[in-house]
């Protein structure tokens, strides 16, 4: 079995993990799915491998020996816009994977996912379905209702604009945050249930930080990076 | 002993009585004598070398010689007045400013004629209509009308009683030296009332607005009340026989007894005097004269008024005299001390006024009492003005001193109440870190543990990547349950869900997830993340039974909201299709434990935990509160 994009090549994937044992069993259960995977172990590496040509799926950590994985995902988002980017992370924690949306991020892999759910999750964002779970949606709408209530003092964890979000999105993401599937939020919404994977989607590209000077001071806010 | 002891306070009283009073006294008397000093010297000088002194007085029918000044009888017509004749010699030499006729004082009014035309009719002029103001006449005598030498003058003197009719010396000469004199009486006897009259209607209207915004102070009221009065009879105009049209007007002429009635009530109140019982009695006689001279009209207020109101305010000069000597002696302060010989100085005005009626002492009869009073109540109200002012300026003080006792006391407050809540952040910090500390020893800590042992026992596999898989799980979800889910359990049973999911889905194990309400389970705003880690645990526990001993292939888990009346609450079952186990016996197998285990949790945040088993699989009830607990304490 090989995973192929539209022209017929297998598709090509980017991982970027310094942990070694971490980064054999992602690659495993990839190569395994029959994708096309090189993999690097810190940042320098990594942007060799992006000068001899654009991955499909970028697949990085966040803390590199050399640098912070955010860096990477925001050359990537300018350099080579098609590319699908994915943070791997050890907890899903929101504090690294909303700082990696937030500079053009799509989705997050767990470093112990169980291999079929890795290829899974790789397939789907390749087909444009971003993933996205309960504890991220519930950051970002409790950020949304922060937001409303407009507190002086800015909520804990990770800089974050939820203004573009519109009330459907965010009632998508109550409802993933709440726990229902796809299929349950789609019937109560009124929604097809194959539409609700490119809301998803639509969610984190407004979440993104454009320019380039706004993502540098975010990243400089959340502390990713030491001037 | 008592005895001795009151003789002994009554003497050092009587003598600090003497010692306060004869100085005062003394200087009473002091006052007084200045006070006859001043007058004196007050008295306006006139220009003597152009006095008409020698006059033939043609009086009911009669002629003779008299000397002026000169005294009439009193009479209540108009008809047929004293008329008195002179002679004046003219000499046009003088005559470069023209030649007057200038008529000191006189009362009631006078009509001046030289060589039969008349030249002057004081009538005309209200002021010099009022017997209390010594007005003074001049008029210009008209060029056409003087003849070289002799000339005649006549002047006739219209009296209205009771009081005598009076006719100062007559001075004809030139306007240059007879003006001077004539310019100085009317700035003492007109100017002077007025201003002072003026001044003090603006005090009664200070005063009023006082007593308006302070009405717990009626002394603002009386005074005002009094100032009324007294600028009321100031500026009325008097009426002039035979004219009685105005009965009120004459009425409020003779004001006076109410007038010094009020002054005396003022001086009670302003010294904090208890009103006496027969202290209505003061008022009396001016309501006597009001009354009467409402109902019957001129002269009669006229004589109400010289019989009762002028020994009345006599009277109450001398009550405010002994009741400020009293003060005096009692608090010897400025206020007292002031108002003590303001009302000398007016009293021996009185006297000296007095006198001049009853001709006792040879006078120009100068009237000096009304002019002397104005002058107290003018005293009188900057001496309130001046208090006032020390009363705000001792509000001032206070309430900056209160401005500052109540920003110390505000700012210990603060500082306390920081204190405080500091002590009960740490304290709440402090119990939620040993709370977490025991559930990650519990959980993490244990699974960790056993990591090493089965690797170091050589173990491969499966048995390490489970613990381990636990061991990451536990993690997740205590970073899961710190997190503010703003009292919203559905929020952590979302997470909950896409843990329990990944877990079950290598075990082919479908996981049916229903949610009866729309809108999930109640809010708890009282959730802690401690409650929700024991309720995660509960549900884990039994996903994990399903999965390790009864071998299910369908987990449903059920969350459902009911309400028994009072408030709603929150029931999550889990049931399993797999074969159940035997809840009895087994009391230390891992299955036994992992349920004591629920049921503590359970009750440690309120909730009841019920668990049936049987051949068709496992049910796990858990219905929370409606409220959780505040601390885990009850639960034992």
């Amino acid at each position: 079995m090989s995973e192929q994009g539209e022209t017929g090549e297998p598709i090509t994937i980017l991982l970027v993990e310094d942990d070694a044992p971490t980064c054999w069993r992602l690659q495993d259960a990839l190569v395994k799915a029959g994708y096309d995977v090189r993999s690097a172990g810190t940042l320098g590496e990594a942007r060799q491998a992006l000068n001899s040509g654009a991955p499909r799926v970028l697949l990085t950590d966040l803390r590199l020996p050399d640098g912070h994985g955010v860096e990477l995902i925001r050359e990537t988002r300018q350099r080579c816009p098609d590319t699908e980017i994915m943070v791997i992370s050890a907890l899903g924690d929101e504090e690294s994977v909303i700082s990696a949306i937030t500079v053009g991020a799509t989705g997050y892999l767990l470093k112990d996912a169980f291999p079929t759910d890795i290829a899974t999750t790789v397939r789907d964002l390749v087909a444009g379905h971003s993933p996205i779970s309960a504890s991220i949606a519930r950051f970002i709408v409790r950020r949304t209702q922060g937001a409303a209530q407009s507190s002086a003092e800015p909520p804990p964890g990770p800089a974050l604009n939820t203004a573009r979000l519109t009330p459907r999105e965010i009632d998508i993401l109550w409802g993933i945050a709440k726990g229902f599937s796809y299929a349950e939020i789609a019937s109560h919404l009124g929604l097809s249930k194959q539409t609700v994977p490119g809301h998803i989607k639509n969610i984190y590209r407004k979440l993104e930080v454009h320019t380039r000077s706004e993502a540098v001071f975010e990243a400089v806010q959340q502390g990713l990076i030491k001037l | 002993m008592s005895e001795i002891a009151a003789k002994a306070t009554i003497r050092p009283r009587r003598r600090l009585i003497v010692s306060r009073l004869v100085p005062y006294l003394l200087l009473q008397a002091l006052i007084v004598i200045a006070t006859i000093l001043g007058l004196r010297l007050l008295q306006p000088s006139d220009p003597e070398d152009f006095a008409l002194s020698g006059f033939s007085l043609r009086e009911d029918g009669a002629a003779r010689a008299v000397t002026l000044p000169h005294f009439t009888s009193s009479r209540y017509s108009l008809a047929d007045p004293p008329l008195y004749t002179g002679a004046f010699t003219y000499r046009p030499a003088d005559a470069a400013s023209g030649w007057s006729v200038f008529l000191p004082r006189f009362s009631n009014a006078v009509e001046v004629a030289v060589n039969g035309v008349v030249v002057l009719d004081s009538r005309r002029d209200a002021n010099a209509n009022r017997p209390d103001r010594n007005t003074p006449q001049i008029a210009l005598i008209p060029a056409s009308l003087l003849r070289d030498g002799s000339n005649e003058i006549t002047v006739q003197l219209f009296v209205w009683g009771p009081l005598k009719g009076f006719l100062d010396t007559v001075y004809v000469g030139p306007d240059a030296a007879l003006r001077p004199a004539f310019e100085t009486r009317t700035l003492l006897f007109v100017t002077l009332p007025v201003v002072f009259s003026a001044w003090q209607s603006i005090l009664a209207v200070i005063l009023a607005i006082m007593w308006l915004m302070r009405r717990r102070e009626p002394v603002y009221g009386v005074l005002a009340a009094a100032m009324v009065l007294g600028v009321m009879q100031a500026f009325v105009p008097p009426p002039v026989p035979p004219a009685t049209t105005s009965r009120l007007a004459a009425v409020l002429l003779a004001s006076a007894p109410t007038e010094s009635a009020l002054i005396v009530v003022f001086a009670l109140l302003f010294f904090g005097w208890r009103w006496p019982r027969y202290g209505a009695l003061l008022f009396v006689p001016g309501i006597v004269v009001f009354a009467v001279g409402l109902l019957g009209g001129p002269p009669l207020p006229r004589i109400l008024f010289l019989v009762l109101g002028i020994p009345m305010v006599g009277i109450c000069l001398l009550l405010m005299a002994s009741i400020t000597a009293t003060e005096v002696v009692r608090r010897q302060d400025a206020a007292s001390f002031t108002i003590g010989c303001a009302v000398t100085i007016v009293l021996t005005c009185w006297v000296h006024d007095m006198l001049s009626v009853f001709e006792i002492v040879t006078n120009e009869r100068t009237f000096v009492s009304r002019l002397s009073y104005s002058a107290m109540l003018v005293a009188i109200g900057a001496g309130l003005t001046w208090r006032f002012a020390r009363a705000l300026n001792q509000v001032d003080s206070f309430a900056g001193q209160l401005v500052t006792r109540v920003r110390e006391a505000e700012e210990r407050l603060k500082a306390s109440f920081a204190r405080e809540e500091q002590r009960a952040r740490a304290a709440a910090l402090a119990n939620e870190r040993t709370r977490l500390m025991r559930d990650l020893h519990d959980g993490l800590g244990g699974q960790l543990v056993s990591i090493v042992a089965l690797s170091e026992r050589g173990h491969e596999g499966a048995t390490i990547t489970d613990a381990a898989r636990a061991a990451l799980k536990d993690l997740r979800l205590v970073i899961d349950s710190m997190d503010d889910i703003g009292g919203d359990l559905m929020l952590a049973l979302g997470s909950w869900r896409e843990r329990a999911a990944m877990q079950l889905r290598p075990h082919d194990i479908a996981l049916d997830w229903r949610v009866t309400t729309p809108q999930g389970l109640p809010l708890h705003p009282e959730l802690r993340p401690w409650h929700v880690i024991q309720i995660v645990r509960i549900l884990d526990e039994a996903v994990t039974n399903a999965v390790k001993h009864a071998q299910a292939r369908n987990i449903t888990v059920t969350i459902d909201t009911l309400d028994d009346g009072q408030a709603p609450y929150g029931v999550i079952s889990i049931a399993d299709d797999g074969k159940g186990f035997a809840l009895a016996g087994e009391g230390t197998s891992q299955t036994a434990r992992g349920i004591r285990n629920m049921r503590s949790r359970a009750a440690h945040c309120g909730a009841v935990f019920e668990l049936s088993s049987d051949s068709s699989g496992t049910r796990v009830r858990l219905q929370l509160p409606q409220v959780f607990p505040d601390s885990d304490a009850a639960a034992g």
